[in-house]
This record gives C-alpha cells, structure tokens and sequence, in this order.
C-alpha cells in the first residue's frame, strides 16, 4: 500500500536534470560562453571524478558535511524543542512569539562576522549560522502542527489513562510529525546553501572555500566541481529525509 | 452510576457574547442501563457527552460519577467519538492496544486481548491495516475496540453511527446490542436517529433545541434480548418511534427557539 517508485517516475524526474545539462552543453557547444568561462558539463563532471577520491577534496567535503549536519541538528531540536512547548503552553508561546517575529526576517548571514570573532575560523562559528538559519522553518512549522492537533485524539489518550503531562510526547509530537518534517525538509536545503554561504565568505576549508580558491585564480573548472558536489549532496541528504519520512509517516493520509 | 445535578453551560463564542448551549440539565442513569439522548443538531447533546466524560467542566451544576464528582477524563469513561479519532501513526493493532498499555497491562497481554477484541468486532486480519486504509464503518469499529479495550464502565457514544450508510449503521447496531447484552456496560449513546434510539435503549432522553434542555424521558418498555427484524414488525417499537417523532413534529412547530 505504499507508494512505488515507478520508473517512469525515475524518467519524469531526470529528464528536467538532463535538459539543463543539454543547455549547459549547448550554450559552450554553440559559442555563447567561452570555454575558459563556463567548461562544457563533460569536463567538469570528469574533474569531479578525478577530485572525489583524492584525499584532500575528500576533507573538503567532510568538513563541509560535519557543519551541515551540526547545524541542521541543532536546528532540529530547537526547532521542535521550542515550538512544541509553544503550543502546549501560553505562557511559553507569549515570551517566544515576539522574539520568533523579530529574529525570523533577520537576515542570519549579517550576524556572521560576529559569529567568526565569538567562536573562531573553525566548524563552531559555521554551525551556529546553519543553525540560526534552518532554526526558524523548522520551529514554525512544529508550532503550527502541534498547535492544531485534532482535539479528540487528545481526549482520547486521556480518557485511555494518559497523564496530561504525557500526552506531549504520545499524542501531540506524533500527530504533529507531518509538519515537523515538512519543516526539516525546508531547514535541510537551507542548511545546504548558508554552509557553503558561510565557507564563501570567510574559511580554510570546506566545499565554498575551495569554489572561492578556484575564483580567485580564474579555475573555472575547479569553481563548478563544488557546486555541483554541493547539488549532489544536497540530492542525497533530501533522499534519506524523503525515506525517515515516508517511514514515520506511512500511517498518515498522503505524505 | 451517573448523576448529572442541574448542569448549565455557557460558551463564550467569538462574537464575545455568551451562548447557552445547555440549561439546566438534570437526568441520572442507572448502572448497566442503556440511555439514549436525542435531540436536533446544535441542541447540546455533544457538550453534555463532554461533561460526563470530564473533558469540558460545566459552567455551573455537577456531574457524578458512582458518587463522586467529575473533574476530568478518566478509564472508567470511555468515548466512542463521531469523528473516530483514531491515532494514524498507529497501526489498528497499535490503536486498541493503546488503552491497555496505559493501563500497566503487559505488552503481550494487551496484545493477546486486543487481537481478541478485533476479531470480536469483526477486523480479523486487518491488525496492522492504518486507519487511513479502513473504512468508515471500519474505522467506527477500531474506535469502539480501542474504547473497549480498557474496559470502562460507562461507554459514552456521540452518534457513532451517524456517517455511516444504512447497511453498515444497522450491522453495527446489532454488533452493539450483542456486545451489550454480554457484559451489560452502562451505556449513553447520542444521536440524531429515533429509530436508533428506540431499537437500542431503555431509555431516550429527549432534548430541545437551543438552550439545550430535557424535554422528557421515555422509558422504552420493549423485550431484550430485541432483535430487529421482529422489532420492526412488534406495534409497541411502532408506536414508541411515531409518538417520539410526533413529539419532535410539535416542537417544530412551535417556532424558532422552543
Ligand atoms: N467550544 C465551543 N465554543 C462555542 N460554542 C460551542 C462550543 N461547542 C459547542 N458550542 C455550541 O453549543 C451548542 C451545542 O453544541 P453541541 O456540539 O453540543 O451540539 P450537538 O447537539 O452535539 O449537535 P450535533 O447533533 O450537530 O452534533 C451549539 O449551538 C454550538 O454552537
Ligand atoms: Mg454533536
């Protein structure tokens, strides 16, 4: 009864992929962007090849990954954390929600530089602006879901035994997993661009560090190999999101 | 079993002003007997089943349980919900099993009883089906396993029947009945259906339009165990469903607000 993957989904869902890289291809193959500019999909995807099993391209990619996933983790469980209290007390709600409005639109990359002088160059200082950035999807979206919880399913844990203090984590965090990993999904793919953001800006390592390297000394090759590292990634880690979904949500109508 | 003494309530609704949904409700219902409230839509009987089940307090009179005042919800009141309310993350299995895992009762045994209850109400083989690829009338039956399954004494039903077609309505209907029959459970059981209530009850509690208020009790003075087919054709089931709709019939029309 779940749903299959067919594969003329498969086909439907690269042929989008496929078409941008004709373009890409096309655009070097007719003469409107020379190839020193923007190098033809073939040789970027060969230097990616040749990149992914050296060791030092390989760091790169770790140390981006470990910034991904300390931040979007820590985003997780404040976002939830936080927006699940939200919604089961009004008294926490009424100190978070001004605070929520005003952080929310802030723009989390302004902190930054004071990020980098609080924490230092390394992972802590990235993490935290991954964190600050994916935090806010995440919490809104916990606070909506636990806070239109269907009354009855409630009651009815109640009235089985249930103690109100329970009935947090038997009742509302469940019921409100559809929103939470609708949250998550947005978070992940913010998560993806304000690591690389933040390894552009200001870094040693990491897959923005070495497009900004590749810049600055006209590599053009070498500037798309991380980008499109980074695309890929960010394919995987929505891919794993997509299965802890569909399992923790097969019970739930239409995921 | 259950006394509810002058019960009134008031809701605040989002115009500000207040609305009385009930006024001034007094009715007590013996132990193992099996009451009916009947009224038009939006006359209180939901926030009356509410009351008894301790999730809303009145705004003013009380409601007892066996002597003591309702505060909250508790094992001893079970619902049966008209919108199910079944947890989706959880498995038909998962679902009845519930209740009793709250309860203490071991994990195998919560399990063995409640396969026994699925077959009992006629689920067999769907154990690990999701609510969402049941049924209504399905759905209805989990609901009242799940409430079962914890063993209440008083089972408090809000139209359980009530979106279910005919075929399937009376089924469940005769399933109620035989279920009640054997363990003799206090029951109240809210609906929209005279039929319904008549076939089912040993008494029907007749409400008014809004305020919510008791218009009468008709005590319904027919044979158990009943069985439907030679009810429908009994004079006395006819007469008492008839005088029941004649009753609704003048409140009607009396105007707006009687
Ligand atoms: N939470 C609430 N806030 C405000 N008004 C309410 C609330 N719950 C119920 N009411 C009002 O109280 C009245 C009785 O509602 P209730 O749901 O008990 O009716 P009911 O008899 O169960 O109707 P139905 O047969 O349609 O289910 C209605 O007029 C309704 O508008
Ligand atoms: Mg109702």
């Amino acid at each position: 009864m779940r749903p299959r993957i067919l594969p003329t989904d498969v086909l439907l869902g690269t042929a989008p992929i496929a078409l941008v890289l004709a373009l890409w291809q096309g655009l070097v193959s007719f003469g409107f962007a020379p190839v020193t500019l923007l190098p033809p999909p073939g040789i970027v995807f060969g230097r990616l090849l040749q990149q992914l099993v050296t060791s030092t391209f390989q760091q790169e990619i770790v140390a981006t990954l470990i910034r991904l996933f300390g931040g979007f983790l820590i985003a997780v469980v404040f976002g939830v954390g936080i927006g699940i209290a939200a919604a089961a007390s009004p008294a926490i709600n009424s100190v978070v929600r001004p605070i929520v409005r005003v952080l929310a639109p802030l723009p989390k990359v302004a902190l930054y530089p004071a990020l980098l002088l609080l924490l230092g160059f390394n992972h802590e200082s990235k993490i935290t602006l991954v964190a600050a950035d994916a935090l806010f999807p995440i919490l809104l979206s916990t606070y909506f879901g636990a806070s239109t919880v269907e009354q009855k399913l409630i009651w009815s844990a109640m009235a089985a035994g249930t103690p109100r203090r329970e009935i947090l984590f038997k009742v509302v965090l469940p019921a409100a997993m559809p929103s939470i990993l609708t949250g998550c999904r947005i978070g992940l793919v913010i998560s993806c661009i304000v690591v690389f953001l933040a390894e552009m800006i200001t870094s040693t390592d990491g897959l923005g560090h070495v497009l900004v390297t590749a810049a600055r000394t006209f590599q053009a090759v070498d500037m798309f190999v991380p980008l499109i590292t980074i695309s890929l990634l960010g394919l995987i880690l929505n891919g794993l999101l997509q299965a802890v979904r569909s399992y923790l949500l097969r019970g739930f109508p239409e995921v | 079993m259950i006394e509810i003494d002058r019960v009134s309530q008031v809701f605040q609704t989002s115009a500000r002003s207040d609305h009385l949904a009930l006024s001034d409700i007094s009715l007590s219902v013996e132990e193992g007997a099996f009451v009916s409230i009947l009224g038009p839509s939006g006359c209180g009987k939901s926030t009356l089943l509410y009351i008894v089940g301790g999730f809303v307090n009145p705004t003013s009179g009380i409601a007892k349980m066996k002597g003591k005042t309702i505060t909250g919800p508790g094992p001893d009141r079970g619902p049966v919900f008209q919108e199910f309310a079944l947890f989706p993350w959880k498995s038909v299995l998962g679902n009845v099993m519930y209740g009793p895992r709250q309860q203490g009762v071991r994990a195998v045994d919560a399990e063995a009883q409640s396969r026994a209850l699925i077959e009992m109400v006629g689920l067999k083989g769907y154990e690990n089906f999701y609510p969402k690829e049941l049924s209504g009338g399905m759905k209805q039956r989990v609901a009242l396993a799940r409430t079962l399954a914890y063993h209440p004494e008083v089972l408090l039903m809000d139209e359980p029947f009530g979106a279910l077609d005919a075929h399937t309505r009376t089924r469940l209907q005769n399933d109620l009945l035989n279920i009640w029959e054997r363990d003799r459970k206090t029951v109240i059981f809210v609906t929209h259906s005279v039929d319904e209530a008549v076939f089912l009850s040993d008494k029907v509690v007749m409400m008014s339009r809004s305020p919510g208020r008791i218009r009468q009790i008709v005590d319904i003075e027919l044979p158990r165990p009943r069985r439907r087919t030679e009810l429908l054709l009994d004079p006395r089931y006819q007469k008492f469903v008839v005088d029941i709709e004649r009753m609704f019939d003048d409140d009607d029309e009396a105007g707006p607000g009687a």
